[in-house]
Formats: C-alpha cells, structure tokens, sequence
C-alpha cells in the first residue's frame, strides 16, 4: 500500500484524500487549523445559486467520515526531505513520515484590504470586505451592524487587490465579480429598499449560470453596474463614505454617497502556500501561486517528481473548480504511483 | 473612524530623515509669500535645536514651477537640480533639507529617473560640467523641511510655551491638514506616512496638543495647477478646488488650516477672501475665515514667537482668531508696523472680514 | 518621424504609459476633470491607439493644457501609468512643433515663458514680489496690496534680505551664479524652448491681426492671459 500525505486540509486536500483512499492508497492529511474545509468554512452561500456552503462542507465532511484515512489537525509542517524516491516530512509537532507521494493542496489567503489604503479599511468605520459581508449574510444575523443602520446605499467595489500593480497583483482572481453579483442580490433580498451600486471593469462572468445571475442582478434586483474603478473613498461626518470614481462609459467623473462600501477583495497565494513551496522545493510564479508543469495537461504536477498540486494554490478557484481540480490531482498521483 | 488601520499604514512608511547637517534650499513662493517661515525654521533648528544648517547664497531657483508649467523642458532642470547637489557636495554636506514640496518632488523624480535610466545621470552630469564645470554627488538623504519638524516634534514641545489648545477650556484644537499633493503622491514611500494618511502633520499637530480632523475632501489639491493660477483666465480652476476643500471641512468647525506646502497656504487663504467678496461666505466662526498656517508658523507659536515676526501679518486671512484661542500675547497695534515699530503704509482692509 | 514615435522618446513618456486598461481611476480624482471638460483617461487612450490624426488634433487641443500637473494620478493608477507625465510630454512637443498656437489655452505659453522663464533666467526665481502687481492679481487682496506697495519694508520686517547680498529669503541672486543658469539654458535646450515659444507665438499673433509694431506682441499677451471663451468647462 502506498502512501501519500496531503498538505492541507481545505476541500481540495478533502477531496482528494477521498479519491486517493477509494483508489486503494493510504493517506495522511496534515491540517494547520482545528478544523477541516478551509476558507470554506467562511462563506455562507455559493455561487451562482445559492447553495449553503454548509451543505458543500458537510457532504465533503461525509465523505472523509466515510473512508478510513488519517487526518492530522492543528500540525504543520516542518520539513520534506527527499530519499531515495521517498519523501520523509517531518512536522513540527515531532511526527514523522513517509510517503511515496505528496499533494500540496495549501490553498490561498484572502487580499489584506488594508493595503489598498485609499480606501480606508480598518480606518472608515463603514467599509468592510466581501469575506466580512458574507458572515453578515447569514440567515438572522443583523445587518445594520456593519453600516450603524440598515444601509440604503451600498457600493461594492471589484478587483480590490487584483489586477492592480498597486497592490502587486497583476492577476485577475476570477471569483470576485460573481461574489459580487451574489452578494449584491442576497443584500436586495434582504433591504429591499436599498440602492446597490457596483463599481467594476470588467465583469468577468465566465462559469456556467453567471452571465444569468448578472443579467438577473440587474432586471429583477435592479442593481446599477457603473464602469469605473473606485478610487478612493473618505468618511463623512455622518460616517456614511463619498467615493469617487469615474463613469467611464459616459466618460464623467462621479461622486456617490453610500452607507456602506464592500470591498471585494481578492485572492493570493499567502504564506500557507508560500511555506509549502519553501518546505517542498517546488517552484512558483511571481504571483506566489505554484508554478505547474503545464496550463493544459499538467496543471497538477509540481517542478519536482511526486509532489503534486491541487487546488487554489495553484491559481485563484472557485469552489467548483478546486474539487474538479483535487480530483484530477488524485488521478495523476494515482497513474504516477502505479508506473513507480 | 479607528485609528488602527491609520497606525498600521503610518508604521509602514517610516522614512529616514537625516538628524543633523543640512543643505538648505529655499523655496521661490514661501520667500514670495511666506518667507518669515523660512527663517523661523532656520531659527528653530540653529537656535533651538542645535542644528547645523547651512544656506549658500548661489543656490537657486529649482525652476520646478517653469518645469511644471512647461517652459522648462527636463534636461534643463535635471542640470539645474545638478547644479544644487554640486554646491552641496562642495560645501561638505550629504543631506538636502528642502524647504519647497514642488522642488521635493523634483528631487525625487529626477534622482528615480537616474537610477532607473544610469544614461540620464551621465548626460546630466555632462550637461553641468560643460556648463558650470561643476561636479556633484546625489544626496545622502533629501528631506522635506517639514519632515525635519517631525522628526524633532517632541523636542520643540519639550520647549514650548504655547500648546494647541484652547487656553480657556483647555480642549485641543481643532485643525484639519493639508499636504502638498507632490509631497507623497508620486513616491508614496518618500512622505512620511504614504500618500493617503500622510503622518507628518498629524504627527506634528498630535504631538503639540491639538486634535486633527479628517475631512472628505482631505487629499484633494489646493487648486495651484501651475499654469491653471499662473494665468489669469485661468483661475477658477484654483478657486474652484480650494472651495471644494473648504466646503467639505467646514462642518467640523476646524480652528486652522496647517499645510506642509509653501504654495498650498497661500491659496487656501487669498481664495477664503476672494469667495467672501464674491459671494459673502465665511468658512470660520463667527463670520471670519478659517485661520491658515503653515507648519513652521505653527511651530513657532508653540515655542513662543512673535506672530508678526513670524511675517503672520502677511496673510490675508486674519491669525487672530487663532492666536487668541491659544492664549497667545501679541500687539495688535504692531501688526502692520516695521522693524522700527512705525506702521508701514496703509492697508486697506475694507470690505474684508477674514 | 512620426508623432507617437517622438512622443516615445519622452523619457517622461515612457514612465508615463504603460498600458491602459480605461479603468477611470486618474480622471475619477482628477481636479482638472471635475472643473473642465476633461478626461484624462481618454488621453491615454488617445496616445495608446497611436493614432496619428487623433494625437495630431491632441496636441494642437485645449484639452491638454488642463492638467494641473498634481500628479495624483499617479498615486492611483492600478497599470502604474500618470497621465499627468503624458501631459507634459504632449505638451513639450506641442511647443516644439508650434501646435501650441492653435488652441487658446496653448497659446498662454508665451506670458508664462516671458514671466516665469525670464524670472528664472536672469532672476534665479521662478516667481518674485514684483510680479504680483494688484491689478493681475486681485486675489492677494487688500494684504497683498500692500506687501506689493510696501514690499521693501516688509520683507525686511520678517528678516527676508530683498534683493540685498549674502544669504536670506528673496536675497539678490550672484552674477556669477545667474551666468551658470545661463549656461544651462544654453546647452541643455533651455532657450531652444523660449525660442520656439517666441517664435511660433509671433506667427500666430501675426495671423490673429495684432500689430507686430511693439516687438514684444503686448496686446497678444494680455490678450492670451485674459481670454476664457468660455466653452471649456463641462456642460
């Protein structure tokens, strides 16, 4: 029986943990949290139609329930040393290892929105993040609390940490504008009476349902979508925020008052994933997401021999894409393993 | 508003101010229209700092306002600013203390430029042999005057004698800042604080007893736009966006304006009085303007100076109402007069409240 | 050569546009976008395209001469382009074709060459007390009438050293240093500049029927310092 442990224990390293152990091999999945799901556990409701992400949680939750592998949580880490087509990891907690192949499925970590300091979050009382709405999206929870009131102007913001030199992200992190759109209806649903505004691009709607939710967004919640890029935000004595921004496509610059900005920040490597590149020896890009053998065919093969990727720490993903992703990565391991 | 996220931003952009030996250059509008905060800064560093600064009567204009209006095209003053950082390297110092945030901004554009474009230097350092057969090192470190009142803050308080405080209900005062849009808008890591929460005022105006306001409009510019003031007809794009800013600080009942800038004071305060006569509105209490100062004036009060030694006198927006809230002892009666006491001329106040 | 190509070899041009993605960020806080009909964004896109119709029509427009030169653009663009250094490179080869003649706000080129130009020259300053005469300048008020009035005793009240010798605020800039200056303009391209300024300056107040009898085209220049046909503002 070989052996394969995982580095991370979010819904890509789930899955695949899964698919590895259906296919006859013996898995350790080594989680730095408490817990499993990773950035799952965060959301409330998924694009584009509004499955609970409990519901996605608790079905992988399952799955792992199900099937006999081991899960080492709260562990990290320490060190991967290669020997003789073995890999002996050794974790901080003084366990060690060895495996016959290893998944990296690290993940991301959600941009810090306080590095875009032009629009003052931590600073402005109003100005939260789409991972701070979505807590605030989920059923009974109190709205108001983010605005003082229950807001009846909001502005979401796009692209805050992606597609911006600024920041030092020059990729697009794909998720964000249907996050938008999502969130935007769900906030409609909620305030009926509110205007909500969204300040993008381009809107990137590239996955199946979301150029329907988008046009959904804007007929039946009438949501305005203005084409410009915010670019600052200040708070007014009343604590509500005048934004500045330009209505590109009538090519004048606009000024808006909102009671609350919701910045939809994107997705980076982080250092979980920066780690891992270090522990494993596995190369990546500039953007700090691993680099893969291919764009095409090899999109889970690390720069070294038996390490394998899958998931956001390859590239930003949704949801979807992460599963599909985990399980292609468990499928190459599993080919690998057996020519070895 | 929490100040958490302001502390984080304000840790990152801590930029090195050299603490002793500067190169002084004066700046072409705070000697036009400020120039008692010129020496009122020289004075505070030799006098009460103990610093040694040093002023050579060749230096000149940096030409920044020809520069950025155009008429000067960069070859020209990249050797100019050459020129500058030969009389410095000649007189043995490393560190420029500039007094002007257009020629701050100069500097530090054209000294990115050289390290980016190695030629540029090479030619530029032709350029000022062949011209003045001058040779120069890049300095050290180019600090703004103002940032240089940071950096000692605490000192100049610990020699104080008036703080920024309402002397009567020993409340701080209000004062919303306004920074030069060249001192940290091109190279955010080059003011202290960044471009967006600029510390060095705030820094300044905390640490002497005063509360700072935050206001919307905060970070737009003065309205100055070189060629848009320079011109006549072109005016009221300066007025224009100075009453933006005054618009949108004036809910908080500010107590004064404190700029970092020498061109920015100027207008904030001639624009309060052309928007008095033009359409009756004040900005301040009781029907007057809101007080302007620049950051070396507001240094000096706190340390005791006389406000008409300080050239005070020169705004056209009244002090007063700012110096009698600080508790601040001064003659009226001399406000107007000469070094030897006798008024100087008649000014004609009419019709004018600020 | 070819107008986008000499544009290219504006070094300012090329710390200037990257690539634009019309995000509308520069014109959104743009002081010059919100007082005139302006958009700084659709100058990059105008120069992005290469166009050389559209670059030529540019350059002979009001439409560049708007920019304050804050520079806050450059704080915020998410490409690290600065609209405000495409500006000044549009504007330098403005003048050095003469296309600056054609549009009124072009055309104010000439007073500010011969003030602050000639100040910076043969003064050392950009700008001086003298200049602030209070029939040009009403905003300095009833203070900055009698500065301008008294302006000897004045600065000497706030121990400025006007026009005096050694160190100090406004003091007389040494002729030897002003002869350095000199040479500046000479071999860096300095009076190449004023010269084209003058030149081209002449010509059209020739063809806008102001009498060349007074060399210096007085009446062109107060015309040019005085005139807002006022169109330029958004509607």
């Amino acid at each position: 029986m070989k052996h394969i442990v995982i580095i991370g224990g979010g819904i890509a390293g789930m899955e695949s943990a899964c698919a590895l152990t259906d296919a006859g091999h013996w898995v350790t999945l080594i989680e730095k949290e408490a817990q499993l799901g990773g950035k799952l556990n965060q959301w409330s409701f998924l694009f584009p139609d509004f499955t609970p992400a409990e519901k996605i949680k608790d079905t992988l939750f399952d799955k792992c329930q199900e099937r006999d592998f081991s899960i080492l949580l709260k562990t990290e880490v320490k060190s991967v040393q290669t020997h003789q087509k073995k890999f002996n990891i050794e974790t901080f907690g003084g366990q060690k290892l060895e495996a016959d192949a290893v998944v990296v499925s690290s993940g991301y970590e959600l941009f810090d929105a306080r590095r875009k300091e032009e629009y003052g979050y931590k600073i402005y009382d109003h100005v939260i993040t789409s991972a701070d709405l979505e807590k605030l999206l989920r059923p009974g929870s109190d709205l108001s609390v983010a605005a003082g009131k229950n807001p009846k102007r909001i502005a979401f913001v796009h692209c805050v940490g992606s597609r911006d030199e600024k920041s030092g992200n020059h990729y697009c992190s794909k998720v964000c504008c249907i996050t938008g759109v999502k969130q935007a209806i769900e906030l409609k649903k909620r305030l009926p009476e509110a205007e909500i505004f969204c300040f993008y691009m381009d809107l990137r709607m590239y996955g199946k349902h979301f150029e329907e939710l988008y046009r959904e967004a804007q007929e039946k919640f009438d949501i305005q979508f203005i084409r410009g890029r915010l670019s600052e935000a200040a708070e007014k004595m009343d604590k509500s925020l005048l934004i500045k921004a330009e209505d590109t496509l009538s090519g004048r610059p606009l000024k808006m008052n909102v009671d609350l900005l919701v910045l939809l920040v994107g997705m980076e490597a982080g250092k979980g994933t920066a780690t891992a590149a270090a522990k494993c020896s596995i190369e990546y890009e500039d953007s700090g997401f691993l680099k893969t053998n291919d764009t095409f065919l090899f999109s889970n093969f690390s720069s070294q021999e038996g390490i394998f990727l899958a998931g956001s720490c390859t590239a930003p993903m949704s949801v979807n894409d992460t599963i599909l992703h985990a399980r292609s990565a468990a499928m190459e391991v599993n080919s690998w393993l057996r020519k070895q | 508003m929490q100040n958490e996220g302001k502390q984080k931003i304000w840790k990152d952009y801590q930029k090195e101010i050299a603490d002793d030996h500067y190169f002084y250059v004066r700046s072409c509008i705070r000697q036009n229209f400020f120039p008692g905060s010129e020496q009122t800064f020289l004075k505070i560093l030799r006098a009460e700092l103990n610093k040694d600064i040093f002023e050579n009567p060749h230096h000149t204009t940096c030409s920044g306002i020809g520069y950025h209006s155009d008429i000067v095209p960069f070859d020209t003053i990249q050797t100019i600013v050459a020129r500058q950082f030969a009389l410095m390297t000649e007189a043995g110092y490393r560190n420029l203390a500039v007094s002007c945030i257009t020629s701050f901004g100069i500097y530090n554009e054209i000294i990115e430029t050289w390290k980016e474009f190695p030629n540029e230097l090479e030619k530029i350092r032709n350029y000022l042999k062949k011209a003045t057969g001058r040779e120069f090192k890049i300095p050290q470190n180019v600090s703004h005057a103002s940032d240089i009142i940071y950096k000692f803050r605490e000192d100049i308080f610990a020699r104080k004698k008036y703080s920024l405080t309402n002397h009567e209900t020993g409340k701080p005062l209000k004062i919303v800042e306004h920074i030069g849009c060249h001192y940290a808008k091109m190279f955010p890591g080059k003011g202290v604080g960044g471009a967006e929460f600029p510390h060095v005022l705030v820094g300044m105006i905390e640490s002497w007893g005063g509360e700072v306001i935050d206001y919307p409009e905060r970070r737009h510019c003065c309205g100055f736009g070189f060629r848009q003031y320079l011109v006549m007809s072109n005016r009221g794009y300066s007025i224009s966006n100075s009453k933006k800013k005054f618009e949108s600080m004036e809910p908080y009942r500010p107590d004064a304006i404190a700029s970092n800038c020498p061109g920015c004071p100027m207008f904030l305060d001639r624009w309060q009085y052309v928007i008095e006569e033009m359409e009756g509105k004040t900005y301040g209490q009781n029907g007057r303007g809101i007080p302007v100062l620049t950051y070396e004036e507001m240094a000096g009060l706190v340390l005791g100076y006389d406000p008409w030694d300080m050239g005070m006198q020169m705004h056209q927006t009244d002090v007063e109402p700012l110096l009698d809230k600080m508790g601040i002892e001064y003659n009226p009666d001399l406000k107007y007069a000469g070094k030897d006491g006798k008024q100087i001329g008649q000014v004609k106040m009419a019709g004018c409240k600020c | 050569m070819q107008l986008y190509e000499q544009l290219t070899q504006d070094i300012r041009f090329e710390e200037g546009l990257n690539s634009c993605m019309n995000c509308g960020i520069c014109t959104a806080i743009c002081p010059a976008a919100e007082f005139y009909d302006y958009d700084p964004r659709m100058i990059a896109g105008i120069v992005q395209s290469k166009d050389e119709s559209q670059i030529e029509e540019l350059l002979k427009s009001d439409a560049i001469w708007y920019c304050g030169e804050c520079m806050s653009c450059k704080t915020r663009c998410p490409r690290g382009n600065c609209t405000g250094l495409i500006i000044m490179a549009l504007r330098s080869l403005s003048q050095e074709l003469g296309f600056f003649t054609e549009s009124e706000k072009g055309r104010q080129q000439l007073v500010i060459k011969r003030v602050i130009g000639e100040n910076i020259v043969y003064r050392g300053y950009c700008i001086l007390p003298e200049n602030l005469i209070p029939e040009l300048h009403p905003e300095q008020g009833p203070v900055g009438e009698w500065i301008f009035e008294n302006r000897k005793e004045v600065y000497k009240r706030v121990d400025a050293n006007y026009c005096g010798e050694g160190t100090g605020a406004l003091r007389k800039i040494p002729k030897e240093s002003l002869d350095e200056i000199y040479q500046i303009f000479e071999i860096t391209g300095g009076f190449e500049r004023f010269d084209q300024i003058e030149h081209f300056s002449k010509l059209k107040a020739r063809s806008m029927g102001f009498s060349d009898v007074d060399e210096e085209f007085t009446d062109y220049i107060n015309h040019t310092y005085t005139t807002n046909n006022g169109k330029h503002n958004r509607p």
